[in-house]
């Protein structure tokens, strides 16, 4: 009993430190974003004041910047640094030739005198280059959906003369937006680097010092940026296939982007209104499901962790335990759920259960238990359902939740207990012998070597795993998806009609129900409100994770 | 003295009692699986729990083998997932040890100014549901035409492990005495050649946990393949469609034959990769 009550006092102080961390950090927080924009204004303000004392005090070499400033490479040929011009100034034709090739600047005056506009001419988008047209999409989103009027003809879905006269697809100008949209910065960047470098050039060409030669820039920059260029093409693989599709999806939560949107027929916009209308407002069963959801996903994540933890414990004590022979092979017996790939255990034990006629069902038959079975299942809460007959449906009845929600929680100890037995079977033989010892000197009888000894160092050794799991099981797509699919379903009556055809099912957790919401729900993909979900998941799994961080000082570390 | 002998005899038969009745259950499932890829009774759910030695049959698999849904494909389905997901396996995995070991040395043996934030950035990152990056990804795939290209596909794999293998090949790269580059700049070694001829040698468990890691990660991804190569099925597709109750054909025993075949070889590499366990939970804690 004292063990339990130690275990309560830990977990409660445990909690009142998050609390606290929480506190801490929303105070920190808003400082944090504070700082961050007087950061941004200070820094605007001193890169104006340099541009102002470098044209007052260094006239000459300021107008050499100004130069590359108007056309890139422009001050590096005044510098007599034809290798550095002509490396900023292919970068720059680079960027205007992929403009100008994908545009259709050329055949703008023909077609605009056969097709004159009256009111309203999108240049950009009708003969703009990728960067033009990309910039142009970005922010309008499309302007013109099939069967409008334009230029005096009428907006078609395909096999147009001119591609102007086809319909405006917003999704595709949304993605193109931010593939422009980080080119851009990448030339911005650029551009300021090639200002910066003329600049200086000319500074130190007027001190008399020695210019560096071309083999000399080439050789400074390997060494100088030795770190940044081997980065780099993991670097542009991150940003293009992790950081964009976030930042993608991170806007999509600010559009009226759903099923009822048709591309093409229907144009996306800007809005936050679904944002605030979760949060704030609106539909209040947005709320009141999403923290339905939420609660089993906690409780589901919670449990999950502290289950496979304590099996795997008992496990790895067991077999540690001198009684037991050919440990080798009873672990080796043991770890193999663990060896099974998830998905496919997943995908078995959705055979075993689902259905009315699967394995369970019929090996309950054959002992002519079936309804034995479910009495009991019935007594201690698990089916709900008042009059059921024949097979249990384990995953499908509206009332049985608690039971679909038991076997999820079954079969991921079944799945999960291995890998902290062997965890923790690994700290059990780091734990110093002296110290039993030193305890059977005085007397120690087993439960208490367990402990005061044993219980604290496992705990020590493996608390940060205990977050990481915890973190893994609250996104655990798999254990949802491929096992229940979600089921079973709520009642119909009980669905909100605001959610109808995107309600998620009773053992879906956070993760899984926004997947069908956005992929899988046919005519009702609400894309945008699944994206708002995913940034609050985002949101609560980084202040988890920011948590634990906080507490591993080896990550801070400097290397070195 | 009998007593304790007793008591001790007790104890030792009540825990071996509960360690058959784990092994018991621990087995079951897998043992189901087996009986049931190499038995041809008609429903599911009639397949005996025990395989059945004296009416094994290879139905399933000849039936795996061979099923090709359009007629005049090279290759039968089943085979043809394999090989595209093959195909990813290896391309993720070499890529995956390039750029890890890159940007791991990066971050351990230099200090840069973007160092600090491009850590937070790629902690961030792992957190975010992937997912929901997927019709952006969808766009990207088709304004190139990268859709069904299992190149592309692979290259995903590599982005995302990059986040993850950057912490596990830093706290390896830590213990790595800096004394040994130092020494080897005095001669005059470059840092390329640092990298190559000192670093990665060190490095080869770590490196060769994360090629293996790669080289399994795309057999059992299902959602990103289901969304990426709608015409280019990879095993997990396979797997899942198998089991789609609403998808043709439907054959739950056929999905047991075949995840029997790939899942074998992953049993033998995860219980042979049992002692790197410690490995993947110490991403960033090691040294406590």
């Amino acid at each position: 009993m004292e063990f339990f009550e130690r275990l309560k006092k830990w977990i409660g102080k445990q909690s009142r430190r998050f609390v606290f961390f929480l506190r801490n950090k929303a105070v920190g927080f808003v400082r944090g974003i504070f700082r961050f924009f007087r950061a941004i204004v200070l820094g605007v303000r001193n890169f104006f004041i340099s541009i102002y004392k470098a044209a007052k005090e260094h006239p000459k070499s300021f107008r050499k910047g100004l130069m590359s400033f108007f056309l890139m490479g422009l001050g590096q040929f005044r510098n007599k640094q034809w290798y550095k011009g002509g490396i900023f100034l292919g970068i720059f034709l680079v960027f205007l030739i992929v403009e100008f090739v994908t545009s259709d600047y050329i055949y703008a005056p023909a077609e605009l005198s056969q097709y004159p506009a009256d009111d309203q001419l999108y240049f950009f988008r009708d003969y703009g280059g990728i960067i033009t047209r990309g910039i142009w999409g970005f922010f309008s989103l499309g302007a013109l959906s099939m069967g409008d009027a334009y230029r005096g003809i009428t907006i078609v879905g395909e096999d147009a003369r001119y591609s102007w006269m086809l319909a405006d697809n917003s999704r595709t100008l949304m993605g193109e937006g931010i593939i422009i949209a980080v080119l851009m910065v990448v030339l911005i960047g650029l551009w300021i680097a090639n200002i910066r470098d003329a600049y200086k050039t000319d500074l130190r060409i007027r001190a008399g010092e020695k210019v560096e030669s071309a083999k000399e820039w080439v050789r400074s920059i390997w060494d100088r940026n030795f770190a940044y260029i081997i980065t780099l093409p993991g670097a542009i693989l991150v940003l293009f296939f992790i950081l964009m599709p976030f930042l993608f999806s991170f806007l999509v939560a600010f559009t009226s982007y759903d099923a009822a949107i048709t591309l093409r027929m229907d144009l996306i916009a800007w809005e936050t209104e679904t944002f605030t209308d979760v949060l704030f407002g609106g539909e209040p069963a947005w709320r009141s499901f999403f923290f339905d959801v939420l609660r089993w996903t906690v409780f589901y994540a919670i449990l999950s962790s502290v289950t496979v933890y304590i099996l795997g414990f008992i496990q790895a004590l067991i077999i540690n335990s001198k009684y037991v022979k050919f440990k080798k092979v009873w672990r080796l017996i043991l770890i193999l759920p663990w060896a099974v790939p998830g998905m496919v255990s997943l995908l078995v034990f959705s055979n075993i259960f689902g259905g009315t006629h699967g394995l369970m069902n019929n090996i309950l038959a054959d002992f002519g238990i079936v309804d034995n079975v479910r009495e009991f299942l019935r007594t201690i809460g698990l089916i709900g359902s008042p009059r059921e007959e024949g097979n249990i449906q384990w995953f499908t009845h509206p009332d049985n939740a608690n039971l679909a929600r038991a076997i999820v929680l079954t079969v991921n100890l079944w799945m999960g207990f291995p890998y902290f037995m062997l965890l923790i079977t690994g700290v059990l033989g780091t734990i110093p012998q002296e110290l039993y010892e030193a305890a059977d000197i005085d007397g120690g009888s087993a439960p208490q070597k367990f402990r005061f000894i044993t219980f604290p160092w496992v705990l020590r050794a493996t608390a940060p795993v205990i977050i990481t799991t915890f973190t893994f099981n609250f996104n655990n797509f798999g254990a949802i998806y491929f096992l229940t699919g979600g089921g079973p379903r709520y009642h119909t009556a009980d669905v909100p009609n605001a959610l109808r055809g995107i309600e998620p099912g009773q053992t879906d957790i956070l993760i899984s129900w926004i997947y069908t919401m956005a992929f899988e729900s046919g005519d009702h993909d609400a894309y945008n409100l699944a994206a708002v979900y995913s940034i609050l998941v985002f949101i609560m799994i980084a202040v988890v994770s920011l948590y634990y961080l906080s507490k591993l000082k080896s990550f801070w570390e400097e290397d070195d | 003295m009998k007593m304790l002998k007793f008591k001790k005899g007790l104890a030792g038969t009540l825990i071996h009692i509960w360690l058959i009745i784990s092994v018991i259950i621990c087995l079951v499932p897998i043992l189901w699986m087996l009986s049931a890829a190499f038995s041809d009774v008609p429903h599911i759910g009639r397949v005996p729990i025990i395989p059945n030695i004296t009416e094994l049959s290879l139905t399933n698999f000849e039936e795996i083998f061979t099923y090709r849904s359009r007629s005049g494909q090279m290759f039968p389905d089943y085979i043809r997932s394999f090989l595209v997901t093959l195909a990813v396996a290896t391309i993720s995995t070499t890529l995956v040890v390039i750029f890890s070991s890159l940007v791991g040395f990066a971050v351990t043996r230099f200090r840069f100014r973007a160092k600090k934030p491009a850590l937070l950035l790629m902690m961030g990152l792992q957190m975010f549901p992937g997912f929901m990056g997927m019709i952006a990804l969808f766009i990207i795939f088709r304004v190139f035409g990268w859709l069904n290209n299992p190149f592309f596909l692979a290259l995903i794999y590599v982005a995302g492990a990059i986040p993850f293998n950057t912490f596990i090949v830093r706290g390896f790269m830590r213990n790595v005495p800096k004394s040994l580059d130092e020494a080897a700049a005095i001669d005059g070694a470059t840092n390329l050649q640092i990298l190559v001829k000192i670093i990665v040698p060190l490095a080869a468990p770590i490196m060769g946990f994360i090629a293996v890691n790669a080289f399994m990660g795309p057999w059992m991804d299902y959602i990103l393949p289901s969304i990426l190569m709608p015409n280019n099925e990879t095993v997990a597709m396979w797997l899942f469609r198998m089991n789609a109750p609403d998808t043709q054909p439907h054959e739950p025993m056929w999905f047991m034959a075949g995840a029997l075949f790939v899942t074998v070889p992953i049993m033998i590499v995860q219980i042979y990769m049992q002692k790197y366990v410690t490995y993947g939970l110490t991403a960033g804690a090691e040294k406590g």
